[in-house]
């Protein structure tokens, strides 16, 4: 039986199926080649800006690990713009509440090449406000990375919105904005900009417990910014796959597309 | 000089030409000047008669003149034209549709009746022969392949400026493939036969018709129209057209280098003709012969037009590329964005984005964006539809449970049958994937089955091999030292898979650097030919850090896209581009034409190889094998001229060694078709439409009519002729030498000088 058929109208022998299989199976423990094949989290850190929630990335990386067939690392790390070692990390994110200053021209130059050659960098806005100076910030910043490429808002079937949950909107801790914006370079957007603060919604103390309420929507949007968590880490890693005209035809044809 | 001392003296009509040297003439006229010297001065102090003296002396200057004369050869010329009767032109068609059997009889059996009776009614004729050239005589066989009776008229008109001719009669069956033909079907349909359409003759023009209309019996492929080239797994048309009587039903067949294809039967029209079109969809890049042929019956007129063999060059549009990857990746993502961004192809990509073990998260399905892998038709039906499959640590267990070695074999045919594989490492491939000795691992470049300890994750950097510093695939640099040093420069690999070496016949184009197998460093890239197709091992799951890290260094990705841009190129080659190619000077020959065939060796660089030697036959349809023997020049080719002697599909095959890469193929089509066979009908309304345009001055005799042509008596030409009178050799000069000495002499003895 093929494992990504779960589109497939629900037997009870498929139940059963599905089920043992759940109670054999543990997370799959990521044991590939190295470091190189699995997928990590890196935090841009910019001093006096920057936040650090790597309890939120790790809560997202083992959901990554127990749902998706994605080899990760749940270890998160710390990355100053313009040291080279971002270049091991491709998927990367810059929380920050307030405005970005502090970065010098050989860290914007690093970052342009970061995301021009495959990086994906993630700018998750904690500020919780509309028209935040983070946000203002972010708008400038790939601005001067991409003058060309202006931050935009993402259309209802970009693939981060079916990289591997179907999502109807992206929610975090609030939710301010009803779009994802992003810089499209060619056919990927290797730059997203998260207003709804989604490291909140996902952010965990040590004793394992939610640090902050989610809002309006309470516990389902703490679940369904999860799901967004797992369809960007899924985007960073497939890039405009689910646009492939195989995948298209098959879910419109399955009534999960219109 | 001559002439100015005789002021151009003519005697009678016609000039006086003096041919004698003018050097012997000066020294004759000088000897006798000197005798007429010692014969008039005395040689004593004689007295005699003064006015005799002067007569003797005149005399012999007189007789010694008409020597100098004699010497200097005086020619009288007389030049002047005669008139005389205008000639009779006869052009016959010296064409291969003249040659054409119609009852037993050879069609042009007319020539000879037309020609016997204008020799005898009509003579002198001047006969000529034309077909795609003109010629004196009568044709001595009927062989020529074309006919363009413009040009034939056109050369008459040409040879005979500014005279008029008796006639003019063309025999032919009129099929011409000039243009004229076409011009005056043109215009006999807008009604505009005008005279401009043909040449201007200087006589009357006959149009004598040999060959009945309807008397063949001649099944035809009169056409075969392909374009030339098709594109790979694009289905492209065949469209034959087949003439032969109407209604007449056809059983036409299609085959491909002696194996039937396909066979159609058709009705023919009203005209007798019909179409047939074949719809081919090739499965390799490359040339091939396709043949469209009817039944010879036993009174075929011409068995030959009953075959039309043609070659088409099969090309590759776009790569198709098939990705599958087990685990989305970096390695995985990376390799889609150079294959999705190159526009020379086509990328289909699956990735499999949950795994059995994901199946207990909790998530309801229709929360999830995924689709059926769809893994049967991807690797029965639609497996021949790509030119290079990618298996990125790619787990098939799960998927390949029904039909698992089907699936498996399926694929190892297809690399053999010329497609060609990529393997890359990770935790779920090569051992750890469970390839071993499944039929994928019979293609594979490197040998498995390692038991125990199956990967190793220490970092390292590959090193290149003696073989791909070599090899186009790991060739990254213009130079060798800068692809030497582009490898030592790049990102080193967080581990590898572990396997058995190297398989037979392959080549390892960089290996660990520390670990070892069978004594002989472990293959990371290895690469090789199984049977026509290719394959290739990358034990690393972390060439997208050739990407990176370059990048990082501000170098950009080029390294990492060039790496996989000369992997595609290798992995899906095409005929012409292999290390040996051989071919043909022309695709489609006829028989009795010589075909060139050039070999091409290159080495694993892609240089030329000087000094290699070809071997090879070319092998005819019969079977018979005309062997090849052939030695590479400094620009790595070589070149032979074959004549084929039989009609149909010849498969050229040539090598310089054992292996696959040391072989090339080609093939080439012959046919004893003559463009003047295709269509042999006669053509009676094209030589009435030639008559008309020449209006009273033209005039068609059908096949069965008396010959009776038209005739201009008036014509006349004037014939130059020159007369020349040697007067020198005339035997009144020797009288009036003979006269004059004597009288030089009577007067002498009379004058007492003696």
């Amino acid at each position: 039986m093929p494992l990504d058929a779960l589109v497939r109208p629900w037997t009870r022998r498929r139940m059963l199926q599905a089920l043992a299989a759940s109670g054999l199976s543990v997370p799959h423990l990521a044991h590939a080649l190295g470091a190189a094949s699995q997928l990590d989290v890196a935090e841009l850190k910019v001093d006096g800006v920057s936040l650090h929630r790597p309890e939120a990335w790790q809560r997202l990386l083992f959901e990554v690990i127990q749902t998706t067939s994605v080899e990760a690392n749940p270890a998160v790390s710390t990355v100053p713009p313009h040291d080279p070692s971002l270049f091991s990390h491709p998927f990367t994110v810059f929380i920050g509440a307030d405005a970005i200053s502090g970065l010098d021209a050989v860290a914007i130059e690093q970052l342009r090449r970061f995301v021009s050659y495959g990086g994906f960098l993630l700018f998750d806005d904690a500020s919780g406000a509309r028209d935040s100076a983070f946000g203002r910030s972010v708008r400038e910043l790939c601005r001067e990375l991409f003058p060309t490429r202006p931050l935009a808002p993402l259309p209802g079937d970009h693939s981060i919105y079916r990289a591997f949950f179907l999502l109807d909107r992206p929610v975090g801790r609030v939710v301010v904005s009803e779009v994802l914006e992003g810089v499209t370079l060619g056919p990927v957007t290797p730059v997203v900009y998260c207003p709804n603060d989604l490291s909140g919604a996902l952010h965990r103390g040590p004793d394992g417990r939610n640090r902050f309420p989610v809002t309006p929507g309470g516990e389902w949007q703490r679940r369904e910014a999860l799901k967004l968590g797992v369809n960007l880490v899924m985007y960073s890693l497939t890039s405009n796959y689910k646009h492939d005209q195989a995948h298209v035809a098959e879910l419109m044809q399955e009534g999960k597309l219109e | 000089m001559m002439d100015w001392w005789l002021a151009g003296l003519q005697w009678g009509q016609g000039a006086v030409e003096w041919q004698g040297s003018p050097w012997v003439i000066g020294c004759v006229a000088a000897a006798c000047a000197v005798a007429w010297a010692l014969a008039v001065l005395p040689s004593r102090d004689v007295k005699g008669r003064t006015s005799l003296r002067a007569v003797e002396a005149a005399a012999w200057a007189l007789a010694l003149i008409v020597v100098v004369i004699a010497v200097a050869e005086p020619v009288q010329v007389e030049e002047e034209g005669r008139e005389e009767p205008g000639r009779m032109v006869v052009l016959v068609d010296g064409s291969a549709s003249m040659g054409v059997q119609q009852a037993g009889v050879e069609r042009a059996s007319r020539v000879d009746e037309v020609l016997g009776y204008l020799r005898e009614n009509h003579a002198p004729i001047d006969v000529f022969t034309f077909d795609e050239a003109l010629r004196s005589g009568a044709p001595d066989a009927y062989d020529g392949r074309g006919t363009d009776l413009a040009a034939a008229l056109d050369a008459i008109a040409d040879r005979h400026l500014g005279q008029s001719l008796r006639g003019v009669v063309v025999v032919t069956d009129g099929i011409d493939l000039g243009r004229l033909r076409t011009d005056l079907a043109v215009a006999a349909e807008a009604g505009a036969l005008q005279p401009d359409l043909a040449a201007s003759l200087p006589g009357p023009i006959t149009l004598i018709q040999v060959g009945e209309e309807g008397a063949l019996d001649d099944l035809s492929v009169e056409s075969v129209v392909s374009g030339g080239f098709a594109f790979l797994r694009t289905s492209f048309t065949l469209t034959a057209t087949v003439r032969g009587r109407p209604g007449q039903s056809v059983p036409v067949s299609l085959g491909r280098e002696q194996r039937l294809v396909e066979e159609r039967t058709v009705v023919l029209g009203d005209d007798g003709r019909a179409e047939v079109a074949f719809e081919v969809t090739p499965r390799q890049a490359g040339r091939f012969a396709w043949e469209v042929s009817v039944p010879i019956a036993d009174n075929d007129a011409v068995p030959g037009n009953n075959t039309f063999p043609v070659v088409v060059r099969v090309v590759r549009e776009r790569t198709r590329v098939l990705q599958v990857s087990g685990s989305p990746s970096y390695d995985q993502k990376f390799l889609r964005l150079f294959l999705k961004e190159d526009p020379s192809v086509d990328l289909v990509s699956f990735f499999i984005l949950r795994t059995r073990e994901d199946f207990g998260s909790g998530w309801d399905p229709d929360e999830l964006s995924l689709i059926e892998f769809p893994y049967e038709r991807l690797f029965t039906d639609d497996l021949d539809t790509f030119d290079l499959v990618v298996l990125q640590n790619f787990n098939y267990r799960p998927y390949f449970s029904r039909g698992r070695d089907d699936l498996l074999l399926n694929i190892a045919e297809y690399v053999r049958d010329g497609g060609a594989l990529v393997m890359t490492g990770g935790d779920r491939s090569f051992d750890l994937g469970d390839y071993a000795r499944t039929p994928i691992a019979e293609v594979l470049p490197v040998e498995l089955g390692v038991t125990g300890v199956k990967t190793d994750e220490a970092p390292f950097r590959p090193q290149l091999t003696k073989a791909g510093a070599v090899h186009p695939l790991t060739r990254l640099g213009a130079t060798d030292e800068e692809t030497q040093a582009t490898w030592k420069r790049l990102a080193m690999m967080d581990g590898t898979n572990r396997t058995l070496g190297l398989a037979d016949e392959s080549a390892a184009l960089l290996v660990h650097p520390g670990l070892t197998e069978g004594g002989q460093p472990l293959p990371v890239l290895a690469v090789r030919e199984v049977g026509e197709g290719r394959s290739l091992a990358l034990t690393v799951d972390a060439s997208w850090r050739w990407s990176f890290s370059e990048a990082a260094s501000g170098r950009g990705n080029q390294a990492y896209l060039r790496f996989w841009k000369n992997a595609l190129r290798w992995l899906v080659a095409d005929p012409d581009d292999r290390r040996v190619v051989v071919a043909p000077s022309r695709e489609n020959v006829l028989l009795g034409d010589s075909v060139r065939l050039v070999v091409n060796v290159r080495d694993a660089g892609y240089g030329p190889v000087e000094g290699a030697r070809v071997t090879g036959t070319v092998i005819a349809p019969s079977g018979q094998a005309h062997p090849v023997e052939l030695v590479t020049d400094s620009a790595g080719e070589a070149a032979t001229a074959f004549e084929p002697s039989e009609r149909g599909a010849h498969r050229v095959k040539v090598s310089t060694g054992p292996r696959a890469a040391d072989r090339g193929e080609t093939v080439f089509a012959v046919s004893n078709r003559n463009p003047e066979l295709a269509r042999i009908e006669p053509d009676a309304p094209f030589l009435r439409n030639l008559a008309a345009v020449y209006g009273d001055r033209g005039r068609y005799i059908g096949p069965s009519d008396a010959v009776d042509p038209l005739v201009d008596d008036s014509a006349a030409r004037t014939v130059p002729e020159r007369r020349e009178l040697r007067v020198s050799t005339a035997p009144v000069l020797g009288l009036l030498f003979g006269l004059l000495v004597s009288i030089a002499w009577f007067v002498r003895r009379r004058s007492g000088a003696i």
